[in-house]
């Protein structure tokens, strides 16, 4: 960089202070010196930087330091806290001792003025305090990072939440009676292939609160689902159903690799109403269990995905087709070389520029907020939102696209005696269309991409279904849709560069 | 017979292109206008076709002042009068065999043309303009894989569907070559003889406009500063090219002795 950096505007204007004047003025207003010394951009830029270092670092400590009652204790504070804002002190000082010799310097006109060191000094200062103001700790991104794996891991392989098997229940039922009554009832017939259970005794008493404990029974099953875990109901001759407990706890019992299973249980603790003067009750003794059985069919995961892809891709595509159809129009009045006939005509061409521009600054998650509000939640939302997106930036495209055509083959193809409609299809039409089939295809591609983010505030397709499964910690159903984004957006991206190669 | 009476051109901008030109084209003529760039050439072919409207004067063709026309008549005077270009204007990402009937726009009925529909006839004629100008091999080409030779000739068979009485030439081989500089003008000069179409084609170099041209005017600043027959061209000195062209003018030098023979050979 040259020597004289910030110099050559104003580097010829005679300074009307000594150097050393100069640098003692630099010294009471930094840049001050500068400015007498006829180097006054210089100066007032070197002012204007200085000032906004000062204050910026002032906020740091003030906000750093905010519990110490004095400026000098935050100060210290924000150093031990924030070492780099001591970096920024030190730098301030330096730099602001140096703005004074620059000034001594620049009055004297000296060929080898300071301009480069100030300058990178400055830089360097807004650079360290970005630095701070950013919280930018690069060691987190080391530290910290294998927090994120498992979930990473769920969400860049989630296929085994794609398949599901269907739940069966699984239930084996045998009479018991309490108290023991002759007869006693008899055991279940045995069906083959169907769950099966028995119970000695099949009667009993059930367990009282001053006695503690009722008649234990031994339960054994088969025909059940192998390895797998198996509960004991009980459902009394009022056809109330509850769950056996041992020892205050739910009891599970696992079958073997045949299905079959035994357990002792202790018959439980039951209040019978004074009411109640039969001689005996007859209650069933349950051994349930959930198996995933069956054939493995598709989760409802996968199924949503897809739908919601496709969902996705319609809307992008949707859209891209009413923007299209909304902004050619639009961009004829926005191309400049049809619009500068007339004042009237020039009017309408910025007014149309400036909302397409205004319309383009906001982002289309946003218009999509503002759609919901006027058509509810869902695709349409989307829909409509990424419409108003697409008609500003295609509508600037085209018009650009118009802008920049021959007006060669439109004079020759009005000489041969077209008319005006002949004289646009053969002479207009076949330079625009190119690029805007080019622009076209570069919309929809942004579209689709955009259309998997606009349900994150609710305006359907995919971005939907995704934001809730990451709500709800599913990040394997995250990564299915996912999945299904990074694949549409793939061959979306290889087809529009196909289609733009034949066109262009 | 076309007559220029009075013709003046003032623009928006208060540029005054054209100042009070008189002349006359007999039929059959092949009439060179030389001119500094910004003389008027340009100005002067294309308020002939009317593409540029003159501020005042006639334009008297067969007896009809085409200053005056409007609408449908305008369009019906334009397609007898063909127009070739300087840089060509073709449509470039269009085939050639598009912009050649492109040409038949005039004769045809908007709706079919804007379909793509011609005649059997129309086609036909398409075949033998590009025959005629050698450019049959590249009728399925872009235009823009053309040579500036080749796309000059798509340019002339253009003109030609139009069956054109008259061809405007506005500087037709200043893009090109003096090769095909020459090729580019023979073509002009055998639809002039054979034919009978009046060519008016703006040249830059006087070579060129002692070979080809049958009468010159020249224009210098919007006004006309020569009128010259067939023989007094050949006898144009450097004095009266120089009251056209300016003291900073130079002779280029003969261009069509030494290439002469070649001419016939290009493609």
């Amino acid at each position: 960089m040259s020597s004289n950096f910030g110099k050559p505007i104003d580097a010829q204007k005679p300074s009307v202070v000594s150097p050393a004047a100069a640098a003692i003025i630099s010294l009471v207003v930094p840049g001050l010196g500068q400015v007498l010394a006829g180097s006054f951009r210089k100066g007032l830029v070197l002012l204007a930087s200085l000032t906004s270092i000062v204050a910026l670092w002032y906020w740091r400590v003030r906000l750093v330091g905010r519990l110490e009652p004095t400026f000098p204790q935050a100060v210290s504070k924000s150093f031990y806290l924030q070492p780099i804002l001591l970096v920024v002190a030190i730098g301030m000082i330096v730099t602001y001792l140096w703005i004074a010799y620059d000034a001594y310097v620049t009055a004297k006109r000296a060929q080898t003025t300071s301009g480069f060191v100030v300058w990178t000094l400055i830089l360097f200062l807004f650079f360290f305090l970005g630095w701070q103001i950013g919280d930018i700790r690069p060691v987190a991104l080391v530290r910290d990072a294998q927090d994120a794996g498992p979930f990473m891991m769920r969400i860049l392989w989630p296929w085994d939440r794609a398949i599901s098997r269907p739940e069966e229940l699984l239930t084996g039922t045998v009479k018991v009676q309490t108290p023991c009554v002759e007869p006693v009832p008899e055991l279940p017939q045995e069906v083959a292939g169907e769950p099966y259970i028995s119970v000695t005794p099949t009667c009993g008493d059930l367990s009282k609160q001053s006695e503690a404990t009722g008649t234990t029974l031994t339960l054994t099953g088969r025909n059940f689902a192998p390895n797998a875990e198996t509960e004991i109901w009980w459902q009394d001759d009022m056809g109330n159903e509850f769950r056996q407990r041992q020892a205050g706890e739910y009891i599970t019992v696992m079958t073997d690799e045949n299905g079959a299973f035994a357990i002792d249980i202790i018959m439980p603790y039951r209040t019978i109403p004074q009411s109640d003067t039969r001689e005996f009750a007859l209650w069933e003794l349950q051994a349930r269990q959930v198996a995933s059985l069956g054939a493995a069919e598709p989760s409802a995961e996968l199924l949503i995905s897809i739908e919601k892809m496709v969902e996705t891709i319609f809307l992008g595509m949707m859209s891209t087709f009413f923007g299209i159809i909304l902004s050619v129009p639009i961009s004829f009045l926005a191309a400049r070389n049809l619009m500068s006939t007339s004042w009237i005509t020039l009017v309408i061409y910025y007014v149309v520029r400036a909302i397409l521009n205004i319309i383009r600054s906001i982002e289309p998650l946003i218009w999509a907020v503002i759609a919901i509000i006027v058509v509810g939640l869902g695709p349409f939302a989307g829909i409509v939102a990424l419409t108003v997106h697409t008609i500003a930036s295609l509508g600037k495209l085209y018009s650009e696209a118009i802008e920049s055509i021959d007006p060669g083959p439109i004079e020759a193809i009005q000489a041969t005696g077209a008319n005006w409609l002949q004289t646009v299809m053969f002479a207009v039409v076949p330079q625009i269309i190119p690029p805007f089939v080019s622009f076209t295809i570069y919309r929809w591609d942004i579209n689709v991409r955009m259309s998997t983010v606009i349900g994150l505030v609710g305006g359907g397709g995919i971005g939907f279904v995704l934001i809730q499964w990451i709500r709800l910690l599913d990040y394997k159903a995250a990564g299915i849709a996912v999945w299904f984004i990074a694949l549409t957006v793939t061959i979306l991206d290889y087809v529009s560069a196909e289609i733009r190669a034949r066109f262009v | 017979m076309l007559e220029i009476r009075h013709l003046t051109k003032i623009y928006d901008d208060g540029t005054v292109a054209l100042r009070d030109v008189n002349f006359q084209v007999p039929d059959g003529e092949f009439m060179v206008v030389i001119g500094l760039s910004g003389s008027g050439k340009s100005t002067l072919l294309r308020c002939i076709n009317r593409l540029i409207d003159p501020t005042e004067g006639e334009i008297l063709w067969d007896g009809v002042d085409l200053a005056k026309l409007k609408g449908d008549d305008l369009r019906n005077m334009r397609r007898h009068i063909g127009m070739v270009f300087q840089q060509f204007n073709l449509v470039k990402r269009s085939s050639v065999y598009n912009n050649v009937m492109a040409g038949r726009l005039g004769y045809s009925p908007t709706w079919r043309s804007v379909l793509g529909r011609f005649s059997p006839q129309d086609h036909e004629r398409a075949r033998q303009s590009m025959d005629r100008m050698g450019i049959m091999d590249q009728a399925y080409k872009r235009a823009d894989e053309l040579s500036g030779g080749q796309q000059q000739r798509v340019g002339i068979a253009r003109a030609l569907m139009q069956e054109p009485k008259m061809i405007l030439a506005d500087e037709p081989v200043a893009s090109l070559d003096p090769v095909l500089a020459h090729s580019i003008l023979q073509h002009l000069e055998r639809l002039n003889r054979e034919d009978g179409i009046t060519v008016i084609c703006s040249l830059h170099y006087l070579d060129l406009v002692q070979r080809y041209g049958t009468s010159v005017i020249g224009l210098r600043a919007g006004q006309l500063v020569y009128q010259g027959s067939r023989d007094d061209i050949r006898e144009l000195t450097d004095e009266q090219f120089k009251t056209i062209y300016g003291e900073e003018a130079e002779r280029i030098g003969d261009l069509t002795g030494g290439i002469k023979g070649t001419v016939g050979g290009e493609p």
